[in-house]
């Protein structure tokens, strides 16, 4: 079995995907990208409720970074075209929780896309999000349907976790890109230091 | 003139949009708030400014007030409105 570094957000699909790595044997460490002050304290809340049930049922650790991410979501909506947004934030996820992943010994990441769930979540979106990371990305709900998703999550007792009230991210466009250009988003990417950002998130990571 | 307060679409806070187009000053509005001494986040197209509860004010005038409680957020709301000249509620 594999070790693997998983991008948790508090909504009710990531709980889920964790949910059949688990079941399958695999050793998960956690990321939670901080999106403070553009969300309030709700979605780091329901990522450690959501870890506390998992950690119970499965008798796993599950070791939660903690990553500010907050810091970034000002420079790329001072700096970047908002339009592109969330694609750009997704690439600085990414990278983060490979960074993690070195540190930790994991051989791939993990998420709980699933194809088309939302506007975002399209091939062109995914591939532009994620191409600048170089470890396998396992999606376990990638066919799965809304609705397939929720029942999963209502079964293994996250459902209730994510689905509390709390404030969503202020930090998306009214219209986000559903069609990303790759060339784009790096001409986009390149009006800020990346590395230098990405640097200095990982560095005030802590561990939960 | 904004509408009246009410709770956001994913339930964790409370908000005030316009009824009307508008187009805030954000750069007024930050250099207002700073001057009282409020801690404030430019991003461009919305600042959030730490006051009690904390705010987001969107360049299109909507304010998200990160509490639950109504009463919180109305009061958030008076203090704002009167720092900064904001329209005000329309009574119900």
């Amino acid at each position: 079995m594999a070790r693997g570094v998983m991008l948790m957000s508090g909504g009710i699909d990531s709980p889920v995907a964790i949910h059949y790595l688990l079941r399958q044997g695999h050793e998960i460490v956690a990321v939670h990208m901080d999106n403070r002050p553009f969300t309030d304290d709700s979605p780091l809340a329901k990522v450690i409720d959501h870890l506390g049930l998992l950690r119970e049922r499965y008798r796993q650790p599950i070791p939660l970074y903690l990553v500010p991410h907050g810091s970034t979501q000002t420079t790329l909506m001072r700096e970047t075209d908002r339009h592109v947004g969330c694609v750009l934030c997704r690439r600085f996820m990414w990278r983060s929780a490979e960074r993690i992943a070195e540190r930790e010994g994991a051989t791939f990441l993990a998420t709980g896309e699933a194809l088309g769930q939302v506007a975002s979540q399209t091939l062109s979106n995914m591939r532009s999000a994620t191409a600048s990371v170089h470890l396998p990305i396992v999606r376990p709900l990638i066919g799965f349907d809304k609705q397939e998703i929720e029942a999963v999550a209502k079964a293994i007792g996250t459902y209730s976790i994510s689905t509390r009230p709390g404030v969503c991210c202020q930090a998306v466009p009214d219209k986000p890109a559903t069609r990303s250009n790759l060339i784009q988003i790096l001409r986009e990417e390149e009006r800020v230091d990346a590395d230098r950002i990405i640097d200095d998130c990982v560095r005030r990571a802590v561990v939960l | 003139m904004y509408r009246q307060l009410r709770v956001c679409a994913s339930g964790g806070g409370i908000e005030a949009v316009p009824e009307e187009r508008v187009v805030l000053d954000l750069a007024r509005i930050g250099a207002e708030l700073r001057r009282r001494g409020i801690p404030v986040v430019d991003a461009r197209v919305m600042l959030i400014a730490s006051m009690d509860p904390e705010v987001t004010i969107a360049r299109t005038g909507r304010l998200l007030f990160k509490t639950a409680r109504a009463a919180e957020a109305e009061k958030a709301f008076e203090t704002l409105r009167a720092w900064v000249g904001l329209p005000s509620v329309r009574p119900v």
